[in-house]
């Protein structure tokens, strides 16, 4: 992350598109050795039906978006994470915020929370199952699940580290309640929101995809399951791909809208403070 | 919750209609009791403190570390209630937050969220003035503090005397007839600190409030006041109410070259030397 905001102060400096170039060549690297290595290892090192190979999956990944095959999983997989995040996220702030605000009720109800989230939500994926159906529902009570306990902690943690007097202070300069919870509060829990959006969005997928693979209908977690269990290394690996491609795209996107709005942080290389009186 | 502030107010309208005569905030035998840490011995903070701030006066409280002097103007902002004894601003006891009165902290405390002008605004935002007459404002108290320029720079990137004087504006801006300050150059340099004395000076000398101000600082205590109040210490009570003369303006930069400077510091310090505990002992 610093490195590219780095990055981006060269390239204003100079003016050049070497630096950014160079910077993707680097990060590029040995993701490409890797894959190199995995081409050479398989069939000679280690045998091609454990660990399949990138040409062979970069050929499957390709007949899978040209025949159409992927796409109503991939539909599903995406409405799952949609719906989970989207709740998950909704709830922890709404909790967060609620107890954060409200230090005698979490008194009673943080060992609560704090109990069931040490319960291993994976194993309660057959129960959700039978609980919500087959369909989607399942996967989304179980990824939500878990993007509520991590959006809920942070919030929590950013309403409850508020700094008492400045809350006085607005006080004094004539805030109500709301305008407290509007001017103050939440901003100032923004970072550790984010913060908690953003480790969340592996979990969402993780969640979707367990849950996929304790039964379902369609989904890309079907689809690895059902590669896995026909000893077709490819298919796993393809789905795999897919999978990491998402996660990349969803913490890049977060990483920009983080920076955004919190660009009233310092950054790592930013101006230091003017001087002066 | 309804806001029941007064909807601001023109320009020139002073925030609260006072009567000449009754005291900007007067303290009537104001006792506070802390339990200690282990929640079951009372410790008395301040015993039968009286004293007034009389309108357009500026009264500084010096006193010992710890003695107390910060929790008086927290009872003057309606953050604290008194263990006994009352608080009156413009003669009305003070019961509640009171946000008719200007308050100044130690720590600038701006919203670091906000840009400087932003944060200068706040006050009027909190009392739903319009985005456009807030700008205008915001843009005269900022010229006043000598800030221009700095609109929309985030509080991170302003040295540490800039954050202060958007501190400053920030309650300038609603013209609070009575202001809190609450060692507010404490934390600054002392070149920064002389150049914010002097300035704050030259600020109060148009808007004619009345400021009651903590330090522990007897130089500044004494170029910037009417009146210092020294404090025991613990449990505090006020040792001597000292007027001080010498004509203004004030140089703050050469204090002990204002003819009448040295005898008022030596009167106060004659008082407050009692209460510095020689190092060492308990």
């Amino acid at each position: 992350m610093t490195d590219r905001v780095a990055t981006r102060t060269d390239l204003k400096q100079f003016g050049s598109l070497w630096p950014r170039l160079g910077h993707w060549l680097a990060l590029a690297a040995p993701g490409v050795f890797l894959l190199c290595f995995w081409q050479y290892a398989s069939g000679r090192l280690i045998r091609e039906t454990y660990i399949s190979k990138p040409s062979e999956i970069g050929k499957r990944l390709f007949e899978l978006f040209v025949t159409g095959e992927i796409w109503p999983n991939l539909a599903v997989t995406g409405k799952e994470l949609v719906l989970s995040y989207v709740i998950g996220v909704t709830a922890g702030v709404l909790v967060g915020y609620w107890l954060g605000r409200s230090p005698r009720v979490a008194a009673i109800i943080e060992p609560y929370v704090m109990a069931l989230y040490g319960v291993p939500k994976i194993a309660l994926a057959p129960l959700f199952v039978i609980w919500f159906g087959i369909g989607i529902w399942s996967k989304v009570v179980l990824a939500g699940t878990m993007v509520f306990f991590l959006v809920f902690y942070n919030v929590y943690a950013g309403v409850r580290s508020v700094d008492r007097e400045i809350v006085n202070l607005a006080r004094v300069m004539g805030a109500n309640e709301r305008q407290l919870g509007r001017q103050i509060y939440l901003p100032a829990a923004a970072p550790h929101l984010l913060l908690g959006m953003r480790m969340a969005i592996p979990y969402a997928v993780i969640g979707v995809i367990v849950g996929e693979f304790t039964a379902s209908i369609s989904g890309l977690g079907l689809f690895i399951n059902y590669a896995s269990s026909t000893y077709d290394p490819a298919g796993v690996f393809a789905g795999i791909f897919i999978l990491l491609a998402i996660v990349t795209i969803l913490n890049a996107a977060a990483t920009r809208i983080e920076r955004r709005l919190l660009r009233w942080r310092p950054q790592e290389n930013s101006a230091p403070p003017v001087d002066g009186n | 919750m309804r806001n029941n502030l007064p909807t601001i107010i023109g320009p020139d309208a002073p925030m609260t209609v006072a009567d000449e005569d009754v005291a900007a905030l007067s303290f009537r035998g104001v006792r506070q009791t802390f339990m200690k840490p282990d929640g079951q011995t009372p410790m008395a903070i301040l015993s039968d403190i009286s004293f007034d701030v009389p309108r357009g006066k500026f009264v500084s409280i010096i006193g010992p570390s710890g003695c107390g002097k910060s929790t008086l103007v927290q009872m003057a902002a309606g953050l604290l209630n008194p263990s006994g004894g009352s608080v009156f601003h413009n003669g009305k006891a003070v019961t509640s937050v009171n946000s008719q009165i200007g308050f100044v902290p130690q720590q600038a405390q701006l919203l670091p969220w906000k840009t400087m002008i932003e944060n200068v605004e706040f006050p009027l935002l909190l009392r739903n003035v319009d985005s456009r007459e807030r700008r205008e404002r915001a843009r005269e108290v900022v010229a006043k503090v000598d800030l221009a320029g700095f609109e929309d720079h985030y509080p991170y990137q302003l040295s540490g005397g800039m954050q202060k004087r958007a501190s400053i504006a920030r309650m300038l801006i609603y013209r609070p007839d009575t202001i809190l300050m609450d060692e507010p150059f404490g934390a600054l340099d002392a070149q920064t600190r002389m150049v914010m004395q002097h300035d704050l000076q030259a600020m109060l000398e148009t808007e004619n409030s009345s400021v009651l101000f903590v330090t522990h600082d007897i130089t500044e205590a004494v170029i910037l006041s009417d009146t210092v109040i020294v404090m025991s210490r613990r449990p505090a009570k006020i040792l001597a109410e000292i007027s001080i003369d010498f004509a203004r303006p004030r140089n703050v930069f050469e204090p002990h070259a204002c003819p009448g400077f040295s005898e008022a510091y030596n009167e106060v310090w004659s008082e407050f030397r009692n209460q510095l505990k020689p190092s060492g002992t308990a």
